[in-house]
């Protein structure tokens, strides 16, 4: 078992529901986000915008992994690189390696609280009951790692049922994130990352991420538009040398 | 705006450099400039050169690796794990040669004799370790280019011998047990190969990958022209070559004027690191693309 998540580029309409659910689920502190979205304007007459939702890859020969020099960070038998934040010393050892920055050290101003001059919020007293961050330690996504697990313990299919799956994934209206199991052919994911020609990021660096991109156009017949799945696959990966 | 501009050009690291990054720069420079001194002062036989290197690493290095981590109370966890990584290592190398050196001090101050020359031996492997691991944390880092190179560690390993024949210099002119001329000629002849390996490892830089050329145009043209050229080649390389031709070639120098070499070389060698730091960078997540 290997979740993954597949983000379909020509869907989503950033519209920022991926991370405010995040920052919801999580109790992110102010200055801190795990998803972020990347806009870049793309040539042409009018030039047009393409967007990519990013997160932790989860990348299955994770840099972090390897650097950690206290195995706060480690790779789950489901494929999860997730953080122990009672080990992280807070080297940012990781936040250096890891090709897709997508690690955030939480230094104290990061953490300062949404209105600091009236004192934490109820939801943010909420958070450090439900979901306590430490400042001074790494942190990034992990798929919603409490959800899964919460979901699996009842019997859910992660990627199916909404309890275990990421909250990103149930928030996203444009439905442009797919979530589930890389291992299983027969997943949602698997099959759109087979017929779509799903690719991953940079991927000259060996990393394996579990977060693959496919780039089918809405209100078009389900298929795939090789050639510019191919040209995309080309400048997101070792292209973005040339 | 601002999520919508993120790693979409190439973006420079900050973590170990911006803010209190500016620890793990002091902390790699004493490193390398405390490991090289106690070399050259073994080399010397002055006590006094171990004295001053120990406490460099000691107190200048282990005290800003402490302040720059997020939670420095946990620090005892990172030795824990040597197989993970340069890090650990290095912090590992750090601490046997605190504990080694402090030994062979004691010992070559109170009682010298073969366990002296054991520690001396032990203390030695460590200076060099802690001056060469540095250059292995950064070459690994595969996501920048400009730092995964083999000529890191041997640059480091020089800057830090380099530091280390300066400060010698210095400590001879205080009276320490140190030969000056052999001092101030160490320092000529390494500061000549320094500058050689310099401009070796930026022509290999610009052309491993674009990414390393771009970071490689940032220090020569960029932001980082005035630290280049102003700390590495005028004040780190350029000044002190000068007094040591004067001093090789034409009168006698005033210990003045040695020291102001000396604290040149040690700018440039902070130069140097901090120029390492500041212009390593990531390639973009994606490249422009054309509309489809």
């Amino acid at each position: 078992m290997r979740w993954g998540m597949v983000v379909d580029l020509s869907k989503c309409v950033r519209c920022y529901a991926c991370i405010a659910a995040c920052r919801i689920e999580h109790f992110l502190p102010e200055g801190m986000n795990w998803p972020r979205l990347m806009a870049l304007e793309t040539e042409g007459d009018p030039p047009s915008v393409a967007t990519y939702s990013l997160r932790c890859n989860q990348c299955q020969d994770a840099p972090c992994v390897e650097v950690c020099p206290t195995g706060a960070t480690y790779q789950r038998p489901d494929g999860i690189v997730a953080i122990d934040q009672d080990k992280c010393v807070g080297c940012r050892y990781c936040v250096i390696a890891c090709p897709y920055q997508n690690r955030t050290f939480l230094s104290k101003d990061k953490a300062r609280g949404f209105f600091p001059e009236s004192g934490p919020t109820p939801f943010e007293e909420a958070g450090k009951k439900l979901y306590p961050h430490q400042t001074g330690t790494t942190e990034k996504c992990n798929f919603c790692a409490e959800r899964i697990d919460a979901g699996l313990a009842k019997g859910l299919k992660p990627g199916i049922d909404r309890d275990a799956t990421p909250a990103c994934v149930n928030t996203c209206p444009a439905r442009a994130l797919t979530f589930g199991d890389l291992d299983d052919p027969d997943s949602e994911v698997s099959k759109l990352i087979r017929e779509y020609d799903g690719f991953q990021l940079h991927p000259e660096y060996d990393t394996n991420p579990s977060v693959y991109f496919i780039d089918h156009k809405i209100g078009q017949p389900d298929k795939p538009r090789k050639k510019d799945t191919k040209s995309r696959r080309e400048t997101a990966g070792s292209a973005a040398e040339k | 705006m601002e999520a919508h501009e993120w790693m979409i050009n190439y973006t420079r690291q900050t973590e170990w450099i911006d803010r209190r990054g500016i620890f793990l720069w002091i902390a790699f420079y004493a490193g390398g400039l405390g490991g090289g001194l106690y070399l050259v002062s073994l080399f010397f036989n002055s006590l006094a050169g171990m004295f001053v290197s120990w406490l460099i690493i000691a107190v200048i290095k282990g005290g800003a690796h402490i302040i720059y981590l997020g939670k420095p109370w946990r620090f005892w966890r990172i030795v824990t794990r040597p197989q993970s990584s340069w890090l650990a290592r290095g912090i590992i190398f750090v601490f046997g040669f605190i504990l080694f050196g402090a030994v062979q001090l004691a010992l070559s101050y109170w009682a010298p004799g073969a366990a002296e020359m054991a520690f001396k031996v032990l203390a030695g492997v460590a200076a060099l370790a802690v001056t060469i691991y540095t250059g292995f944390v950064l070459n690994t880092v595969k996501a920048v280019p400009f730092w995964n190179s083999t000529l890191l560690p041997l640059l480091f390993v020089l800057c830090g011998v380099l530091g280390g024949f300066g400060l010698a210099v210095v400590i001879a002119l205080s009276g320490g047990n140190i030969n000056l001329e052999a001092a101030e000629a160490g320092s000529r002849w390494l500061l000549i190969v320094n500058a050689l390996l310099i401009a070796v490892y930026l022509w290999t830089a610009a052309r491993r990958a674009p990414t390393g050329r771009l970071s490689v145009l940032e220090q020569m043209r960029g932001h980082l022209a005035p630290y280049f050229w102003g700390g590495i080649v005028v004040l780190g390389i350029f000044i002190p070559l000068i007094i040591g031709l004067v001093g090789e070639f034409g009168a006698a120098l005033h210990s003045g004027v040695l020291i102001a070499g000396v604290v040149c070389e040690i700018i440039g060698g902070l130069a140097l690191r901090y120029c390492v730091l500041k212009a390593g960078a990531y390639k973009p997540l994606v490249a422009r693309q054309p509309a489809s």
